[in-house]
Order: structure tokens, then C-alpha cells, then sequence
């Protein structure tokens, strides 16, 4: 697979600008213009005049998280709420299914916190919805549970508890 | 003070306007001005208030102007800014200097009118490129270029002007002195400022302000150009945390700016001796110029009419530049012709810009349909 080459400029006056080229030809420019809008323009391969949509910083980021795949999987969602008003706070949660190999385990006996940073705030079983359950609360296979915490703790939790 | 606060009334109203017509906005304060002053009802007049307000909005306006000003970038694509810059100042200065001078300006006056005539709205055409969404056009990158080349032959022309009736000698050591000064402080302070910048409270913008009326003063102390100094501070401030000074200076330069443009249309006088037909010659030339420059750069640079078309399109709009031109050095005249040449061209460049599209490929149409028509059987 060949690399993609993003090129960033910054245009005096007008804001900075991200460029890439798809595998197939296409052309994706993104803006973020000093007057806070974000323009997006796609030129198709062999085309000349690119199409373009403006868009606030709220809804580029809820593009974002389209294009990331975050919102649209569909027994596994996570979504990222950002606050602005807190530094720029960035909170995933993410649903998990529980794999076999951590049936019987409680979550004080997975280290959950400790090892990953995240927290499971929820499980569900059987259309039952069990929210904060006790360090003391066992799994069972086939339970989802929803797991609050910054994206690389999400990450960590995927890796050491979900796949093992 | 009635006068002003009649105008600021007016000005509210006008940017209404132009923001629900996204048409630009400066032609509308200069017309309102004329409506208002002078040459229309008399109800404003010029007095010390509005004229100190009307300085400040100048100098914010350079002042940002030095805030954007990153020669480095220049520096790291040389060719294509000055081969694009270079067609323009020779083509457009060039018309507007031989243009206002075969007209019957002083060799003087025609140089004045020939700077206004040359130096595009930097302001007009990037809010015109972004609200037309041309952002990603090839020929945008060229034209920004273009503007910042002409950001920089304006500090010469300013250089120039206020240079002419100096010692020269002594007139570039004061100034070398007071750069040297302003960089030892943005280099030296530079950890100071910028934890000034962070703070939550009023000082941010108090030292802003402040930063840019005391440069102001102390150069009228020293006789050299307050414009140039305050250039200089915004490219010397420039070098710490350009962005947190844009943000703290744009609500002066926002106001204060409106003021510079209406009180200008407010001096303007129609009574003695105006001929209308230079003025009307003057404007026909400054769209005509520009669309030759557009043309020669288009085709150097892109290889294409089309894109010289497309530049064209965008940068017929003359604005705040010329209109500082003719405040600083110019006679009554030239700032009668440069606020008709500003109205003109805003007006016309903001129609060639929102439709150039259509202009494009309205052409490639004709031209193919003239293609078919002459095929041989």
C-alpha cells in the first residue's frame, strides 16, 4: 500500500490548508479558515471544478467521528464527547463484548483500573442494564460492557481484557 | 458626537447589508460616508473625536497587516512570488502611473494614484475566496501570494513617501534604531509576552492596544512614519504568539477600521472641479489592468488563459490599501478618484468573483460550440 502524502500549507490570511490524494486519484482539501469555518473540497479524479461544503468546528468533528468509523459500528459503538470548556476534555466510551476467556472473572480479579485507566461503568446482560457494578461483580460471556475513559485507556482495555 | 454616533448608526445598518447580501462590506461604508458627509447631506463632519478614531483604525489595520507579514514564507518560494508579484507591479503600476499621469496628474499625484490603482484588497479577496469557496482552486494559492508581494511593496511605497522630505541619513538610523528595538524586545521579552497573552484578564488586550498607540507617538516623536513603525511591531510581535495578538487587536481594528472607512467617504467633496470622465477613465483602466496582469500571470504560472481569468475574477477589488494611500499623501482629488475607484472596483470584482465559474465555463462552451462549427465534413 502506498502511502498517503498529506501536504499542509499555511496561507497568510486565509488559514491552513491540508491536501491529500487518494490511492485512486481523488483530491480531499481540508481548511480550517481564520474565520473558524472548516471547508472541505473533494476533486474526483479528472475533474476541474471541486465540490465544496463549510461547516462549523462542532460539525467537522462529528464528521470526524463518522469518517474514524467511531459511531457506526454496530455492537461495538464508542463515542467521543469533547469539552471545550475543560481544556478540551476528551472522554470515550465504548462498548465491549465480553470473550469467553474473562467469564467468571470479577473486576477487581482483571486489575481493570489499574491496568487499563479505564472504568466500566455499565454492563448489560440479557437486556438487563447493570450500571456501576461492584469491583466484586463477576462477568459472564456475552455480557456488553460499556467502558468509560480516554481513547488510549479505551485502546489498553481492548487489548489486555477484551483480547486475549 | 452626533455626527459620529449617526454614523456609527449607519455603519451598523451597512454591515447588515453587506453580510446578508454577502456583498463587500467597504464600499458600502464609503458610500455611506459620502451620503453622510460632505459631498451628500452634511449632517457629519470630520472633527478631532472622529478623526483620532479614524487614526486608530489605520493603525490597526497596518499593525495586523505586520502580524501577518511572515517573510520567511516568501523566502521559501521565491520564484513563483516574485514572477507573479513582479507581472503585477509592473503591468497594474505601470497603467495606473502612465494612465493617471497622461490624464493630467502632477508626476506626484500620478505616482499616489498609480499605488492606489496597483494594490488589491487583501481584505475583499480573501473573504470573497473563502464565501465562493474557491479555496482549492490552483490559481487561489497565486493570487494570496500575489497579495502578500503586495503587502510588501506597500511598506516601500510607504517607505518612500514619508522618506522624501528627510535627511535620509539620519532618517534610517532612527528607524534602524527603533526595528532593532522592537526586535531585541519581541526576541528578549519573548517568554514575558507571551505569559502577558495567556492571562484571562483585561492586560492581553490592554497591552496590545497600548503597544500599538505608543509605537504610534513615540515615532511622531522621533519624526520618523508611524505606519511603517507599527508594520514593524506587528512583524516584530509577530515572532511570539501572532495568533493571541491577532485575536486581542481584532476588535480594534474591527471598529475602529469601519470609522477609517466612512469618515474618509465623509471628507470627500464633489464640489470643486471633479472630472468625472478621468475618474471614469481611471476605473475602466483598473479593471482593464487587471485583467491583463491576471492574463501574463495565469499564463506563466499555471500555462493557462483560463486561470489568468480566474485571477482576474478575484482581484479586481481595490480597497483599504488605496484608501490609506490617499488619506496619508493624497490631495483632495486623489481621494475623490480613489473613492470612486475603490467603490467601482469592490462592486464590479465582487460580481466577477461570485461568477467566474459560470464566466469559465461559459467560454469552454463557446469555444467548443465554434470548434464544432467550423469542423470540415
Amino acid at each position: 500500500m502506498s502511502a498517503m502524502s498529506l501536504r499542509s500549507l499555511n496561507l497568510p490570511g486565509v488559514g491552513t490548508k491540508y491536501e491529500f490524494q487518494t490511492d485512486k486519484g481523488d483530491t480531499v482539501a481540508i481548511f480550517f479558515t481564520k474565520t473558524g469555518t472548516i471547508q472541505m473540497y473533494t476533486l474526483q479524479k479528472g475533474c476541474h471544478t471541486p465540490s465544496a461544503a463549510e461547516m462549523t468546528p462542532v460539525e467537522a468533528r462529528r464528521l470526524g467521528n463518522i469518517l474514524t468509523g467511531a459511531i457506526i459500528e454496530a455492537d461495538q459503538e464508542s463515542v467521543e464527547i469533547a469539552f471545550s470548556a475543560l481544556a478540551d476534555l476528551r472522554v470515550t466510551i465504548h462498548s465491549f463484548l465480553i470473550p469467553k476467556t474473562v467469564s467468571g472473572k470479577t473486576i477487581e480479579d482483571l486489575q481493570i483500573r489499574a491496568k487499563t485507566g479505564a472504568t466500566v461503568i455499565a454492563v448489560c446482560r440479557n437486556d438487563m442494564n447493570i450500571v456501576n457494578p461492584a469491583p466484586s461483580f463477576v462477568f459472564e460471556a456475552g455480557d456488553t460492557a460499556l467502558v468509560i475513559g480516554e481513547s488510549d485507556q479505551i485502546k489498553m482495555f481492548e487489548r489486555q481484557i477484551t483480547v486475549d | 458626537m452626533e455626527g459620529f454616533i449617526i454614523a456609527l448608526f449607519v455603519c451598523l445598518v451597512l454591515a447588515l447589508i453587506s453580510k446578508y447580501l454577502s456583498i463587500p462590506a467597504i464600499p458600502l461604508y464609503i458610500l455611506g460616508g459620502i451620503l453622510l458627509g460632505k459631498a451628500g447631506l452634511g449632517i457629519v463632519h470630520l472633527d478631532d473625536v472622529s478623526h483620532f478614531f479614524s487614526e486608530i483604525g489605520l493603525l490597526f489595520l497596518l499593525f495586523f497587516m505586520g502580524l501577518e507579514l511572515k517573510l520567511e514564507r516568501i523566502v521559501a518560494n521565491p520564484t513563483k512570488v516574485l514572477t507573479a508579484g513582479l507581472i503585477g507591479l509592473t503591468v497594474d503600476m505601470g497603467i495606473g502611473f502612465t494612465g493617471a499621469y497622461l490624464l493630467g496628474f502632477s508626476l506626484m499625484e500620478a505616482f499616489i494614484v498609480g499605488a492606489a490603482f496597483y494594490i488589491t484588497s487583501t481584505a475583499i479577496v480573501v473573504t470573497s475566496l473563502i464565501e465562493n469557496r474557491k479555496l482549492m482552486f490552483k490559481e487561489t494559492e497565486t493570487i494570496i501570494w500575489v497579495t502578500v508581494f503586495e503587502d510588501i511593496i506597500l511598506i516601500i511605497i510607504l517607505a518612500l513617501l514619508s522618506a522624501s522630505d528627510q535627511i535620509l541619513l539620519l532618517f534610517f538610523v532612527k528607524i534602524a534604531l527603533a526595528l532593532a528595538f522592537m526586535y531585541a524586545i519581541s526576541f528578549y521579552g519573548k517568554e514575558f509576552l507571551i505569559s502577558v497573552l495567556d492571562r484571562e484578564d483585561e492586560l492581553p488586550i490592554l497591552f496590545t492596544f497600548a503597544a500599538v498607540l505608543v509605537t504610534a507617538s513615540f515615532s511622531l516623536y522621533l519624526g520618523i512614519p508611524e505606519t511603517l513603525m507599527v508594520i514593524a511591531l506587528g512583524a516584530a510581535l509577530a515572532t511570539t504568539d501572532p495568533d493571541a495578538f491577532e485575536q486581542h487587536a481584532r476588535p480594534f481594528k474591527d471598529v475602529f477600521l469601519v470609522m477609517f472607512f466612512v469618515f474618509f467617504g465623509v471628507t470627500i467633496d464633489f464640489s470643486g472641479g471633479i472630472n468625472w470622465s478621468i475618474i471614469a477613465i481611471i476605473c475602466a483602466l483598473a479593471v482593464l489592468s487587471k485583467l491583463i496582469s491576471g492574463m501574463i500571470i495565469g499564463l506563466v504560472i499555471h500555462n493557462s488563459a483560463m486561470s489568468g481569468l480566474e485571477i482576474w475574477a478575484n482581484m479586481i477589488s481595490r480597497g483599504e490599501f488605496s484608501i490609506a494611500l490617499a488619506v496619508l499623501y493624497g490631495s483632495p482629488l486623489i481621494a475623490t478618484t480613489v473613492a470612486v475607484l475603490v467603490i467601482v472596483t469592490a462592486i464590479v470584482g465582487s460580481f466577477t468573483a461570485k461568477y467566474s465559474t459560470r464566466l469559465r465555463s461559459g467560454i469552454i462552451h463557446y469555444g467548443r460550440k465554434k470548434a464544432l462549427m467550423h469542423r470540415p465534413n
